[in-house]
């Protein structure tokens, strides 16, 4: 068989993608026809830098929900012969119901270039957004409480901040991720049969992954103590959810056996929700001290409402827009230094389809063939630059109502 | 840039028309607007917010932003078509010979030049002088403007200034290159009153000793009666009438105007007898004007089938004016103008009941480290409230009146538990609540004193919709026993407040000013308030919709026997809807009494020049001119002795120099009235009124 022109080869790779062309297509439509009833998110569609962020999102968004359907190949599948082999190379001995190319080559073990990115858009938009939102909950449940009450409060939590801000986060990411700081810690017997050991970043993770379900908790018992009935419901539930993911996540044994962490997994995550949230948490703390001063948080003074009912019902939602706009531009930074991280060796397993690892992976043999590195490096800047045009674009918007 | 010599009007206003465009569409602004500016003249244009007023004004400066565009008409200044210049051309003709002068003065100076040189700059660019030369100017200029130690405060910088002293500097500033035209875009709303009478005096005199014609943009008719030659109302886009002031005032032949005059309290109008008569519905949205004639929906003499037919132009009045007097109506021949107001529903007079709230020796000091940090170093006594008494009874308006500064807003915190006093007692219903904060008292005393806010923009959360605010606070005070209770519960109080039960599901960012206003009200009486205190609640409303809050309040608080506390800086409405006056200087209550003892003589010095500094819009009434020298004194750093004796005029008239050394006692004068002043009382008894109506 002829190897792919260029011209074919896009072909393939937009045929290969046509669930995520569906998906945009519907998805801008159902916008486009509703925005005047979606607040500021129908408004994105009136700014065009908004509109192009919002579509290379997207774009990554539905790559990962389709990544089985548009993988032409599995992520860790070798072929023999196709060692830094050209995009657009066929396969050889492809029987007949397999994929007859290498849409973007073969890289340094003969794995399928273009499956990996797909495989690897996966890893990237699970663990960025998530670790981003875990550092928004710890930022800003810490934030809060330094803005509103401000005295000893926020000097005692601005000087932790600034203490984590002023280590140095490449310095911090290696002792976090060496071996010796991992085992050190005595291992304690948990349920199930399972340990779990007493190390920094273990104990670090207990810690913040607190931070949600107590955000939660107090979210709903400042403001439904009212209501008793839909108060418990809501406490129940949250507590619940959060012990099942909590003992998933943290301790890596889920009674019910459906959540658990890689221990890689975990130290990166970790790493990156503790020197996010620092930077979230001076936010927070700023638009804080900023909403307090309006009349309705002084109606709500007056009428007798707890701090925390204040905090979270009268201030957080009014710091939304800058808030929103800083959550897109922080997944971006996220995605960077996962990248940065997997490119070190610091991050996931070697054989990882994530973006840093393949760049890395792909950098050492660079003379030979550009494209294992090329490709995840164009994948990587697009999706961070619609993060960053979709800031823009929300930025934009927000300030005009 | 030469100056041209140029005998005609200064100013030239044909038909313009200024629209916006949106997304949305083209979005007019001002429509068919013509004005006529004469040298040395002054000309005033009022209208309530969004009628375009500051529109006019930034299409004569030709700086409309990139949306705005001139879609008609021309603007002529001295004769030249300014349309029509170039953009190197109007430079020149910006700050030499039009100047403009904007409502926030520290907006309009650079924070990191010195004042002096900010000054300097004007003639060294427009005229090239040199640096020796700009500076003499400068001092004379700043002399001008009645700033003590010119030499200093070319010195300084802008933040060093006070409000008033910064306005005055950008006064200067604009004088610095005797422009022909000056334009003042609401040039003391931001302000305190007796800071604003300074202003005005000033603005006044320097029209006269320049020759400057000045357009004077302002939503206060009181204020143009005060500094204006002529003047023309502005609504929606369109100038409805326009004239000299006395046509205007006088012989007002346009409905709105009539129905602005009509809203607004003037001496005379009364709560019980002469009610105010609020203008009926909403102004409308640039996008949303009716046809014909805009004020048609809201106009009392609106006629079908011919109101709102077809553009109405303006047109001369037959009769009414001598002087270029026009009315945008065409109805105005039919009209009878002279028709007395139909009374509106009199009620009688509520008399106040028990004591509900008794305050004695309050006293509210905070204490202020030099480091905040760290603690220690220098501890500084701020005395916000120093030795208030009063008492406050069931169905009674008590006004609570002062400038900035004056302790009223710590009262008011101190009444609620979000400060505690330092001194003295506050007891509500016999019980004592100085010392519980907010969170120590139980839910039927939080509910019992509720706050009405000042700004309508930042009163509602922005995020919830209004029906469950005021359900939250029903929540709160333990009202209604189910979420359907409450429901119920809220759209009787949104009833109550008479907006739409619509409005429940509304977010508040689709209401306007007055609406807003309305769901604070309904909050605050949601769990059935004894006693409300009213920050300001109508000041930052249009006067159209000032009216109608206000009325609003008095019949709820008629119906519930409600106990009001009105704090507010304006003596027009406080006569109009207050019992008793309590006026605060300082930390201090300087005079208290019923509202005829406080605005007739005896005054205290400070209400004297309180009443005097307020602008009245009704041209038969004469006032006594009393300007303050000087700003308020800041609360960190209070004058020795009588806290008002830096400003007063009657410091002379006290023997052996009393007023620098003692702090006098609380005396009472005839009937309930109370001063806190060392004037012996055959000077009291020597003070004429400030306000006189005369006779007609």
């Amino acid at each position: 068989m002829e190897p792919l022109s260029s011209l074919q080869i896009l072909g393939h790779v937009l045929q290969q993608f046509l669930p995520v062309w569906v998906g945009m297509l519907v998805i801008f439509a159902l916008s486009i026809m509703t925005k005047t009833k979606t607040g500021l998110y129908g408004k994105l569609f009136d700014s065009p830098i908004g509109m192009a962020g919002f579509a290379l999102v997207l774009f990554w968004v539905l790559t990962a929900i389709f990544a089985e359907s548009i993988m032409t190949h599995a992520a860790l599948e070798t072929a023999s012969g196709m060692k830094f082999k050209a995009p657009g190379t066929p396969l050889r001995g492809a029987e007949a119901g397999d994929f007859q190319w290498y849409l973007f080559g073969g890289d340094n073990l003969a794995r399928d270039v273009f499956s990996r990115m797909v495989a690897g858009s996966q890893i990237v938009l699970i663990i960025a957004p998530t670790a981003t939102l875990f550092a928004f909950m710890v930022g800003i449940t810490l934030g809060l409480p330094a803005g509103y009450f401000g005295g000893r409060t926020d000097t005692v939590l601005s000087f932790l901040a600034n203490l984590v801000l002023a280590f140095p986060v490449i310095l911090l990411f290696y002792l976090l991720v060496t071996p010796e700081i991992r085992a050190a810690g005595t291992e304690i017997q948990i349920w199930g049969g399972k340990t779990w050991v007493t190390s920094i970043p273990n104990l670090l993770a207990a810690i913040l992954f607190l931070f949600p379900i107590v955000f939660l908790l107090i979210l709903f018992q400042s403001r439904f103590f009212t209501q008793p009935k839909l108060r418990n419901i809501l406490v129940i539930g949250v507590l619940l959810l959060g012990a099942w993911m909590y003992s998933g996540l943290t301790f890596n044994a889920d009674p019910l056996g459906i959540l658990g962490m890689d221990p890689n997994l975990l130290n990166i995550f970790v790493s990156v929700v503790f020197v996010n949230s620092p930077t979230v948490y001076r936010i927070v703390r700023g638009l804080a001290m900023d909403i307090q001063t309006r009349d309705y948080v002084a109606a709500a003074q007056t009428r007798g409402e707890g701090p925390w009912y204040i905090m979270l019902w009268e201030i957080l939602p009014n710091a939304r827009g800058p808030l929103i706009v800083d959550f897109c531009l922080r997944i971006g930074y996220t995605t960077i230094l996962l990248g940065t991280l997997g490119f070190f060796g610091l991050g996931l397993s070697p054989e990882s389809p994530d973006w840093g690892s393949t760049i890395n992976e792909g950098r050492k043999l660079l003379s030979l063939t550009p494209y294992p590195a090329l490709i995840p490096a164009l994948a990587l800047m697009s999706m961070v630059l619609g993060l960053n045009l979709l800031a823009d674009g929300l930025r934009e918007q927000s300030l005009k109502d | 840039m030469a100056k041209w010599d140029y005998d005609g009007p200064i100013l030239e206003i044909e038909n313009l028309s200024i629209s916006f465009f949106t997304r949305a569409g083209e979005i007019p602004a001002v429509m068919d607007f013509s004005t006529t500016v004469m040298p040395g003249e002054a000309m005033g244009l009022v209208g309530e917010s969004g009628c375009g007023k500051s529109t006019v004004a930034l299409g004569v400066m030709q700086d409309l932003g990139k949306n705005g565009e001139i879609v008609g008409g021309t603007i002529k200044f001295k004769g030249r078509n300014l349309n029509e210049m170039s953009e190197e051309e109007l430079r020149d003709l910006r700050g030499s010979e039009i100047a403009m002068i904007y409502q926030e003065p520290m907006a309009s100076l650079n924070p990191a030049m010195r004042i002096g040189q900010q000054l300097m700059e004007v003639p060294i660019i427009h005229e090239g002088v040199s640096k020796a030369v700009a500076r003499e100017m400068a001092i004379e200029v700043v002399t001008d403007v009645k700033l003590p130690d010119p030499e200093r405060i070319l010195d300084s910088y802008p933040h060093q200034l006070s409000g008033g002293q910064q306005q005055r500097i950008v006064i200067a500033m604009a004088l610095m290159s005797k422009p022909s035209l000056l334009i003042l875009d609401e040039p003391t709303t931001a302000l305190d009153v007796t800071v604003e009478a300074g202003i005005v005096d000033l603005v006044k005199g320097l029209g006269e000793k320049y020759g400057t014609s000045m357009l004077f943009i302002s939503h206060n008719l009181g204020l143009v009666l005060d500094t204006c030659d002529r003047l023309c109302v502005m609504y929606s886009g369109e100038a409805v009438e326009t004239g000299s002031i006395e046509d205007v005032f006088d012989k007002m032949r346009h409905p709105y105007t009539q129905a602005l005059f009509r809203s607004i309290p003037l001496p005379g109008a009364d709560k019980n007898a002469a009610p105010l008569v609020a203008i009926p519905g909403n102004f409308p949205l640039p996008h949303e004007r009716p046809s014909g004639c805009n004020f048609g929906p809201r106009c009392d003499y609106f006629e079908k089938g011919r109101c709102n037919k077809g553009q109405i132009m303006m047109d001369p009045v037959e009769g009414g004016g001598r002087d270029r007097h026009e009315s945008r109506c065409l109805k105005v021949r039919e009209i009878d103008w002279k028709a007395p107001l139909v009374a509106g529903d009199n009620s009688a007079r509520t008399e106040p009941g028990k004591v509900v709230l008794k305050v004695d020796n309050l006293k509210k000091y905070y204490e202020v480290a030099a480091n905040a940090i760290f603690g220690g170093g220098d501890v500084r006594v701020v005395k916000a409230n120093e030795t208030l008494s009063f008492e406050a009874r069931e169905s009674e308006t008590l006004a609570i009146v002062g400038e900035s500064g004056c302790g009223k807003s710590t009262l008011a915190k101190v009444l609620m538990g979000l400060e505690t006093a330092t001194d003295g007692t506050v007891t509500l219903n016999g019980d004592n609540i100085e010392n519980l904060p907010i969170e120590g008292r139980d839910t039927k005393t939080v509910s019992s004193i509720q706050m009405v806010f000042q700004n309508p923009f930042d009163t509602l959360n922005p995020s919830m919709t209004v029906g469950s605010q005021i359900i939250r606070a029903l929540e709160i005070f333990k009202v209604g026993n189910t979420p359907a209770d409450r429901r119920q519960r809220m759209l009787e109080l949104l009833d109550l407040v008479k907006l739409p039960r619509a409005f429940a599901d509304r977010m508040p960012r689709q209401l306007s000013g007055g609406q807003k206003q309305r769901v604070g009200i309904a909050r605050a009486f949601a769990g059935s308030a004894q006693i409300v205190v009213a920050d300001e609640p109508v000041s930052a409303l249009d006067v159209s919709v000032q009216a109608a809050v206000t009325d609003l309040l008095m019949e709820i608080q008629r119906e519930n026997k409600t106990t009001l506390l009105f704090i507010s800086h304006d003596l027009s409405i406080v006569r109009y809807l207050a019992d008793r006056v309590m006026v605060m200087y300082l930390g201090h209550v300087v005079e208290m009494g019923t509202t005829e003892e406080v605005f007739s003589p005896p005054y205290h010095p400070y209400t004297e020049a309180l009443l005097s500094a307020v602008p009245i819009a009704d041209t038969s009434v004469q006032k006594k001119r009393i300007v303050l020298d000087g700003d308020i004194p800041s609360a960190m750093n209070p004058p020795s002795g009588c806290p008002f004796q830096t400003r007063c005029n009657h410091k002379v008239n006290v023997p052996n120099n009393l007023c620098e050394t003692e702090v006098p006692p609380m005396r009472d004068l005839a009937g309930s009235q109370q001063i806190k002043c060392h004037l012996a009382q055959n000077w009291l008894d020597q003070m004429e009124p400030v306000i006189k109506i005369a006779a007609e």
